[in-house]
């Protein structure tokens, strides 16, 4: 660390020497020198780069380290939290110096404005330039947070809409599985079971009755097929009652 | 010395050296090679190694980068990269190291999966670089790009120091599906 700023001294002198010799010489002096001259503020920028290095390091180590030992997690927790403020800094350091940039500037224009007449029109047209564009984002901008806005809307409603067909069906299919329900038990219901007893019961009575009388007419011996009373008698006797 | 430090000695003058740490010393040799070849304002100089820690009786320049070399088609490379990560002291990985994964290509061939070495990196918060360094025109352009990082990490260029750029090199841990 002492030979730094030795070094550093060094390489100042040399520097402003040959800055001095580049500037009295103006178009005599040959490359090499011209080399030597960016050489030099290549080492001189070098150097200052190390040294902001190892100052920045000194200062970390005087830091004090917690010395309890913490979970692997914490550690990881912790070294997120410290990453994210590295890139905090960093971007407040842009910010600053892009404000700084824009302040210099501003006041170089206010100092300047009465100088440049001849270049006003251009200036003002690249004023007027800015504006245009600027008005053109701001619109635009505000167009897509509009959309933005309808299409957060539409699909709103989307959902909205899903969820009441998605009920809408529900309800048909609880309806269509009570339906079935009230089939099933009602087939299987008692009375169904005694009135198709009963129904059972009197077909087989009245197929008796039938057969009776068919009998009846057949041991009459008479010829029933001449006359179409007994005719119509004997055939509606056939029908078969239990496909009625 | 068993333990590698960054900043134990004095920088040499517009002199910044890069430690290759791998197993597979072919690869390494072509890729010192091509870094040799970058043309770069500062002097570069390469050294090998096979594994750390490294013998203390050779008078060595400050390591300004650390660039572990991972065969992603041997296990070996990356039991002996691990190995050697015992060696290196904390303070290198604020940016003064970094991860090679060479031979992602090739599928088949591959024994390591990339994963295993992106996992390692983010455990050691360091960046982590895809090539393939048996082909020519990759090689060449993983040489300068670590031949930059090189600079930025021995303090070469003014304003941008090796932490800043580990933060840009940071990219985001996991891709997360986006919801439609």
């Amino acid at each position: 660390m002492e030979s730094q700023p030795e070094k550093r001294a060094a390489a100042e002198p040399a520097d402003s020497g040959g800055e001095g010799g580049a500037g009295g010489l103006p178009q005599v002096a040959g490359g090499r020198s011209e080399d030597r001259v960016t050489l030099l503020l290549r080492l001189r920028a070098q150097i200052k780069q190390q040294l902001v290095e190892y100052k920045s390091m000194v200062d970390a180590n005087e830091e004090k380290t917690p010395e309890q030992i913490m979970q692997e997690n914490q550690i990881e927790d912790k070294i997120e939290e410290l990453e994210n403020e590295i890139e905090e800094v960093k971007i407040a350091y842009e910010m600053k110096s892009i404000a700084l940039n824009r302040i210099q500037r501003s006041t170089a224009l206010q100092n300047n404005l009465e100088k440049i007449d001849a270049k006003n029109s251009e200036f003002m047209d690249n004023m007027k330039q800015i504006l245009k564009l600027n008005k053109l984002i701001i619109r635009s901008q505000k167009e897509s947070r509009s959309l933005e806005r309808k299409r957060l809307e539409i699909k709103k409603k989307r959902l909205d809409l899903k969820k009441a067909s998605e009920s809408k069906l529900l309800e048909i299919q609880t309806e269509k599985n009570k339906q079935k329900d009230d089939l099933d038990s009602m087939e299987n219901s008692d009375k169904i079971k005694t009135i198709r007893q009963n129904l059972q019961m009197e077909i087989n009575i009245t197929t008796v009755i039938q057969h009776v009388f068919q009998n009846l007419i057949l041991g009459s011996k008479t010829n029933w097929a001449e006359d179409s009373a007994l005719k119509e008698i004997v055939l509606q006797l056939e029908k078969n009652l239990t496909r009625i | 010395m068993s333990v590698l430090r960054p900043l134990d000695k004095l920088p040499g003058l517009n002199t910044a050296t890069v430690l290759l740490v791998g197993a597979d010393d072919a690869l390494l040799q072509q890729l010192a090679d091509s870094m040799l070849k970058t043309d770069c304002a500062s002097e570069l100089r390469v050294h090998l190694a096979r594994s750390l820690p490294l013998p203390s009786n050779v008078n060595r320049p400050r390591v300004d980068l650390l660039v572990f070399v991972i065969n992603l088609h041997s296990k070996y490379s990356l039991q002996s990269v691990e190995k050697s990560l015992h060696h290196v002291d904390a303070s290198f990985f604020l940016g003064k190291a970094c991860f090679l994964a060479t031979g992602a290509g090739r599928e088949n061939l591959c024994s390591v999966h990339r994963n295993t070495v992106v996992r390692l990196a983010h455990t050691y918060r360091s960046p982590v670089l895809f090539c393939d360094l048996e082909v020519e025109g990759s090689r060449a352009a993983m040489a300068q790009r670590l031949a930059r990082m090189l600079q930025i990490s021995a303090g070469h260029v003014p304003g941008v120091s090796a932490m800043s750029l580990l933060s840009l090199l940071r990219s985001s841990e996991s891709p997360s599906l986006e919801d439609l």
